[in-house]
């Protein structure tokens, strides 16, 4: 029950926080209008082979939307975790009896929930504009959610990389293309080793899944689809312990803090 | 049974009969490696109980905040244990529901809420169900005389109330520790003592207050007992009254005279044991001998006659000095 309530404080704190400069909020959602609406445009003018995510509208911008989701969420924890260890608050996150790593996938929670709901609102407003439609079929929760186990196995790995080095702006720039393979390379083709290794590399085992429900027409193979939610707990998992790592290291060196 | 007294507990018979809320036992940190290696606190042991003010007194640099961050589970002990309220904060994350905290630096807050919203955020991170969170905090904020400024995003506020804002969420849990790391610094005079007012009334509720400060009068002013830290080590742990009575029984007045003393009434002086710089005279006596001097001054027109009151000031540079005099002898 209490759980709950963690989950209810952080997302009203991370919607005050948004909504309380409706400058920065309308300025923010115009930048993703922007961006998907050229997505839907150039999809629908070339109508060729567009994202690597496949041909369809549908892929594309699932595709391009998965990639900011976990993108954000990414930079949610660290790049705030760096801010708050900066201006003083997160000492006192780290007061909490909850233990941080509790509070930080409430976190994450709350924040992949305020980038869903801007996205939903940006994708609704742009089908109403163009009067293009996309259609997900509802298997797509599945991968969706292994997916995104391992995206937060991520986060918290940048999380712990944000509490060690204080300084991830640069790690967080690389890391974007990173993922950018990781969610569009379409190694699930590839002949050989690769074929095996794919499913160790963190949510290639996922996209994979996506672009057979999406693009391909295929149904969900379920064995493939155990090995995918393996790949996201595995990985979340280890987020979890680096991320724990990375708290005792910062209280053993007394950096918890700007120090 | 009567339990048997610890000698090194002496300061405990006469305090309260609270109980125990914080025990530390050689608490020691050493920061990085090899040639960085630094020892910034050394064998620090406190005892705090119910109702009682501590204050941590010391020049920056000292280790105040690092021990404050050990007991508050922030900073891990190289060495030592911690126990709050019967539990140890590094181990037992439970154990964070006893303490509350206002560390050092402007920001405990998140400046984009308001004082409420900050309120019952920081209750339900400390566990507190939602609606009491949100009670409490509205009781806090009209005790502490916010409830205009409930609403204004904490950004906003002055640094004095942003401080009583503070205060009142390490308040939100109803914890029996309060640990406030240099609690009046960068306050103007007024947001300063209702600062202080406010710790004096947060002890009288029971709960025991552990503060850290650069500055002699907020010790002064505040504490029932004085912890003095220097390079790392506890100097002097005192009630503050007695560590105040202990230097003042020794009163040294000033006395400056009008005209030249003769050779005779020099000697006089200086057998009475008093110094003489041309027209300034130091004596460090009893008030009942100080006639006697005065008598010997006679008929020499007197200026003034100035006694020194010890303060915390004179107490705390005392002890340094002697203590860098001595440590320099080890180096
Ligand atoms: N995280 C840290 N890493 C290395 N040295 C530190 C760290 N924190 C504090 N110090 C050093 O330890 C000493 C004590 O610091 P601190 O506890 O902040 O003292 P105070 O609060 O009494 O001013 C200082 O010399 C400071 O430079
Ligand atoms: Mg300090």
């Amino acid at each position: 029950m209490p759980m709950i309530d963690l989950l209810h404080a952080e997302l009203k704190r991370t919607w005050i926080q948004f909504i309380r400069y409706p400058t920065e909020v309308i300025s923010g959602i115009v930048i993703i209008m922007a961006v998907f609406y050229g997505l839907f445009a150039s999809a629908q003018y070339m109508a060729g082979p567009g994202f690597a995510f496949g041909d369809r509208l549908d892929a594309v911008v699932l595709g391009y939307a998965m990639w900011t989701l976990i993108i954000s969420v990414n930079n949610d924890i660290a790049i705030n975790l760096q801010i708050e260890a900066e201006t003083g608050t997160l000492e006192q996150v780290f007061l909490s009896p909850y233990g941080a790593p509790r509070v930080f996938l409430a976190r994450a929670f709350a924040s992949l929930a305020l980038r869903l709901v801007i996205l939903v609102v940006v994708l609704l407003l742009l089908m109403g504009l163009s009067g293009s439609r996309l259609a997900f079929p509802p298997l797509l929760l599945l991968p969706l959610a292994s997916l995104l186990l391992a995206g937060y196995g991520l986060a918290f790995l940048m999380g712990a990389a944000a509490l060690v080095f204080k300084r991830v702006q640069q790690v967080l720039g690389i890391f974007q293309f990173l993922l950018l393979f990781l969610l569009a390379a379409p190694l699930e083709e590839a002949t050989g080793l690769m074929q095996y290794l794919r499913f160790l590399l963190p949510m290639l085992p996922s996209t994979g899944l996506l672009r057979d429900l999406m693009a391909r027409s295929l149904g969900l193979d379920w064995f493939t689809y155990g090995l995918a939610l393996l790949n996201g707990i595995v990985y979340f998992a280890l987020g979890l312990l680096v991320f724990r790592w990375a708290e005792a290291t910062a209280k053993q060196r007394g950096s918890l803090s700007g120090y | 049974m009567q339990l048997a007294h610890r000698p090194t507990d002496g300061w405990a018979e006469n305090s309260s009969s609270g109980s125990v809320v914080l025990d530390t036992r050689n608490l020691s940190k050493v920061y990085g490696r090899g040639k960085q290696r630094f020892e910034a606190v050394q064998q620090v042991s406190l005892t705090l109980r119910q109702g009682e003010v501590l204050a941590f007194l010391g020049p920056n640099g000292a280790g105040k905040t690092t021990t404050i961050k050990m007991i508050a589970g922030l900073v891990r002990p190289t060495q030592g244990q911690i126990t709050v309220a019967g539990e140890d904060p590094h181990r037992q994350p439970r154990a964070l529901r006893h303490i509350g905290a206002v560390l050092e630096g402007n920001r405990n807050l998140y400046w984009r809420l308001t004082p409420e919203e900050n309120l019952e955020y920081f209750g339900v991170l400390r566990q507190v169900p939602r609606k009491v969170a949100h009670r409490r905090g509205l009781e806090l904020l009209a005790r502490f005389g916010l409830e205009e400024k409930r609403q204004t995003p904490v950004q906003k506020l002055s640094r004095g109330m942003q401080q009583k804002v503070a205060i009142a969420v390490a308040l939100i849990h109803n914890p029996k520790l309060l640990l406030l790391d240099e609690p009046t610094l960068g306050l103007d005079v007024e947001a300063s003592e209702m600062v202080k007012a406010l710790v004096r009334q947060i002890a009288q509720e029971g709960r025991a207050v552990l503060l850290t400060t650069h500055q002699l009068d907020v010790a002064e002013e505040l504490s029932d007992r004085v912890a003095i830290i220097r390079r790392g080590r506890i100097i002097a742990e005192q009630s503050t009254e007695a560590l105040l009575r202990e230097f003042s029984s020794s009163t040294t007045y000033h006395l400056e005279v009008e005209g030249d003393l003769s050779p005779q009434q020099i000697h006089t002086v200086t057998q009475l044991g008093a110094t003489v710089q041309g027209r300034q005279i130091t004596y460090a006596g009893t008030p009942e001998h100080l006639y006697g001097l005065l008598g010997a001054l006679s008929p020499v027109p007197l200026v003034s006659v100035q006694r020194d009151r010890a303060d915390l000031t004179q107490v705390f540079l005392k002890l340094v000095n002697d203590h860098s005099d001595s440590s320099h002898a080890h180096d």
